[in-house]
């Protein structure tokens, strides 16, 4: 599937709508079965990809509305981790989990997932999995003797998922990892972990790197300086950053370490209800136009969209759209 | 009938308590209340915290669906300390008589200065807002500072060792990030509510005695920021910093929207402090009775009696009392031509201002218009544990307040707020705490427990600690820390 100039994209997840939280709540009170939780699911990703249609995403996601959080998800999923279902008040709070024994390698099933986004809808397409970073910072390791050996025997199950895949067809596969500006020491295992990972995977690989979105703030401040030159040594094609929010001045870094990476830039500040102009986003997209080439960037916002209104996150991506196509006339494509 | 009895004021309550119940079985049987009024009534004693209260005697709340047609849910509240002998059988047939509309003496015995509102739309917060623009000339009339006004005289906020051991706990914070190389080029603080600007002095003295010893310069970074949305407490605060200028900032701003006047400074403040300011903010109140929710809606009056004195003595004829009051409210102190007279007539007028209440049914809760931060779903997880019969502060103030300053923390930031919290929903089963008048302002205990609630969601885990510094005080800090 060819994309045009500057293709657009979100990152993961779309707009939480309040009535999906609360039966979400309702399916852990036991009020609703999971059979209705799964087609409440289903109807909730089809109008989420939708929405991205009409806004005019050049590459969708299926919004990910099955995910309590970007952790919860997969750790439920990751064989071998022990879950204290008891440990959760609210759905978007974290599980209390643990790992006891080493992990075997088996499948998350997140194929299904990726046979529903290809079902319903044409366009070019990405999935989008939480990190092994990430994920062993919320696990309490009761095994390894230490957080680089965990996270490298996740990377290991994650590796044989995503090849699973892309048997499957996907293409495009977006790595989220925002613990890594919460803890800039841990870099080196993290592009370890990370090439382990993606080791043999035939697709697109992005990295999704921000300042943390839990509960739409940031976790943690700074500058992506503490990136370079480590993350030279990832073997993936693509960086997803936030530019919108924290300004354009990392831009920079891409000049002073020469790489080959492509750059997702975060042009939509996700932690704000005011809504970009599309002037605005091209602005911003003019800045990183100055760094790199228009054949190496995608257009995205910040972070997820999960914690803004509906109407919000639609008015943000149709402006998102809006400002690229503004840029991409400056260009003449 | 249910009675329920409180101890709120840790004295002997047991005479009047019987002086109630007998006045209530004589009423019935002399067919003044109904038998099936009678099986439905709740009578509630010593019900509210502040001798100062806008409440009189015995006051009857009538429920209501919301196409104002009554329902059978009536409260009758008794403050026992204003019960004068023999006066109790007339307290309760007047409060009784203004729960049915038609009755002669309905309107006759009283001066409406507003229709039934929400209490945070009522005239009285115009009052509260006249005291903090027009302090100063209520200090000259009473001769004394509104902190005097106090229990035990003094802001719990200037304590030096609560002052020192804040000062110590930022420090560390500081040291921290700096050790972490994450600390910004310019640190934010903000104060909402400042005073006198006596606690941010002394804290701001500290903290660079502190900052010298250890060597670490930090405080020369500090961008402090005093908030007040009076100027006259603005302009009285700044004595106190003086030694400081070069660090602080003076902005009006509105307690209940700090976000509004600085979200340039969204995820960057460090540290915000308010100290007596969510128990002044605009409050609603809502009853649970058998299931249900009810609205408390409230209406401002002058007891006639009042009315006739303020006319005879301000010379002010009764049927421009309404106006006169309006003046007051709009044109300020001056509106009697000698602002010597209007501060007297105000402070008079305040002092006779009562507040009667009606309860509204909420029938359609997910339409309720919650303040900021709440909602149907969130009410309704709040109250799976609270008690079944009750009354509680929505404090919606407070918690707009609240909601729209946690987005200007920075990620390692937090708020800190010195107030009189309500920590969990059981004390209301002891008590109702406010409003009350505290010289010509209000205040309300802060319902803590549903501020807690609310800040789960918005990804902070919120403390009480009690303020140990002072003995006998009933503040207590609340602090944020934030969320995994």
């Amino acid at each position: 599937m060819t994309l045009p100039t500057l293709p657009t994209t979100m990152v993961g997840s779309y707009a939480m709508p309040g009535w999906l939280e609360r039966l979400k709540t309702e399916y852990f009170a036991r009020r609703i079965s999971r059979h209705d939780l799964d087609e409440i699911y289903d109807a909730a990703a089809k109008a989420a990809i939708k929405d991205q249609e009409i806004a005019g995403l050049d590459i969708v996601t299926d919004g990910e509305p099955r995910r309590d959080n970007m952790v919860d998800y997969f750790l439920e999923r990751l064989p071998g981790v022990q879950i204290d279902r008891s440990s959760k008040k609210f759905y978007y709070d974290f599980y209390d989990s643990s790992v006891q024994g080493k992990l075997p390698m088996a499948s998350l099933g997140l194929v299904g997932d990726f046979s529903f986004l290809q079902t319903f809808s044409e366009r070019a397409n990405k999935i989008c999995i939480t990190g092994p970073h990430c994920l062993t910072k919320r696990i309490r390791n009761q095994f390894y003797p230490n957080e680089e050996a965990l996270a490298v025997d996740i990377a290991r199950v994650m590796n044989l998922e995503l090849k699973a895949l892309v048997k499957a067809g996907a293409r495009y596969i977006q790595i989220d990892e925002p613990y890594f500006s919460g803890f800039p020491e841990d870099l080196g295992w993290c592009v370890r972990a990370l090439n382990t990972m993606v080791d043999g995977v035939d697709a697109k690989i992005a990295v999704h790197i921000c300042y943390g979105n839990r509960y739409g703030k940031p976790s943690w401040e700074g500058s992506y300086r503490y990136l370079f030159p480590g993350i030279l040594e990832a073997k993936v094609q693509q960086l997803t950053m936030e530019f919108a929010r924290r300004g354009g001045e990392d831009l920079d870094l891409f000049k002073e370490f020469p790489n080959q990476f492509e750059l997702g830039v975060g042009v939509i500040d996700v932690k704000i209800h005011d809504v970009e102009t599309p002037e605005m986003v091209a602005e911003r997209i003019r800045k990183a136009l100055a760094v790199l080439p228009p054949e190496r960037i995608f257009i995205l916002p910040d972070c997820g969209l999960f914690h803004l209104p509906r109407d919000i996150a639609f008015a943000k991506l149709k402006a998102m759209v809006e400002g690229t196509r503004i840029v991409r006339k400056d260009l003449g494509k | 009938m249910i009675l329920k009895l409180n101890h709120l004021q840790g004295k002997s309550a047991a005479a009047g308590a019987q002086d109630v119940i007998g006045t209530v079985y004589s009423l019935l049987e002399e067919g003044q209340i109904e038998k099936s009024q009678f099986a439905r009534l709740q009578v509630e004693l010593d019900w509210i915290q502040y001798k100062q209260n806008f409440r009189d005697v015995v006051i009857a709340t009538q429920g209501y669906n919301a196409q104002g047609q009554p329902v059978p849910i009536m409260d009758i509240h008794v403050d026992t300390r204003q019960v004068e002998p023999g006066c109790l059988r007339g307290a309760f047939l007047r409060a009784l008589a203004h729960t049915h509309r038609d009755a002669p003496q309905h309107e006759a015995d009283r001066l409406a200065l507003e229709d039934f509102q929400s209490l945070r739309t009522s005239i009285v917060w115009q009052f509260n807002r006249l005291y903090w623009s027009r302090l100063p000339d209520w200090e000259k009339a009473t001769g004394k500072g509104y902190e005097e006004a106090l229990p035990g005289g003094v802001s719990d906020g200037h304590h030096p060792q609560a002052i020192a051991d804040s000062v110590g706990d930022f420090w560390t914070l500081l040291k921290d990030m700096d050790a972490k190389n994450q600390l910004p080029p310019e640190i934010f603080l903000l104060e909402i509510g400042v005073g006198t600007g006596t606690r941010c002095g002394m804290w701001l003295n500290k903290f660079r005695e502190l900052d010298q010893q250890r060597g670490t310069n930090y405080y020369p970074k500090l961008r402090v920021l005093l908030g007040d949305y009076s100027l006259a407490t603005l302009d009285m605060s700044r004595p106190a910093v003086r030694e400081h200028a070069d660090l602080c900032s003076f902005l009006v701003l509105d307690a209940v929207n700090p976000l509004k006047t600085l979200s340039f400074l969204r995820h960057k403040v460090l540290q915000v402090h308010c100290t007596n300011v969510y128990d002044n903010l605009p409050d609603e109140e809502v009853v649970r009775r058998d299931g249900r929710l009810y609205f408390v809606q409230v209406r401002a009056y002058v007891p006639m009696e009042e009315v006739v004195r303020l006319s005879t003595e301000f010379d002010i004829p009764i049927d421009r009392m309404r106006s006169t009051v309006d003046r007051l409210l709009s044109a300020s102190v001056d509106f009697l031509g000698d602002p010597a007279r209007g501060v007297a007539f105000w402070m008079e007028i305040w002092k006779s201002v009562r507040l009667e209440e009606r309860l509204v049914l909420v029938e359609d809760l997910p339409d309720f218009p919650f303040p900021e931060g709440l909602d149907a779903s969130k009410v309704e997880d709040i109250l799976q544990n609270a008690p079944a019969d009750f009354r509680f502060h929505l404090s919606s103030g407070a918690l707009e307040s609240f909601i729209r300053t946690l987005p200007l923390l920075h990620p390692r930031g937090y708020l800190q707020v010195q107030d009189i919290f309500v920590t969990d929903l059981d004390q209301y089963r002891l008590g109702f705490y406010g409003p009350g008048k505290l010289d010509g302002s209000l205040l309300n205990w802060v319902n803590g427990a549903l501020l807690r609630e609310v800040a789960e969601r918005a990804g902070y885990d919120v403390h009480f600690a009690p303020f140990h510094y002072r003995k006998g005080a009933r503040t207590s800090v609340l602090y944020t820390t934030r969320r995994e």
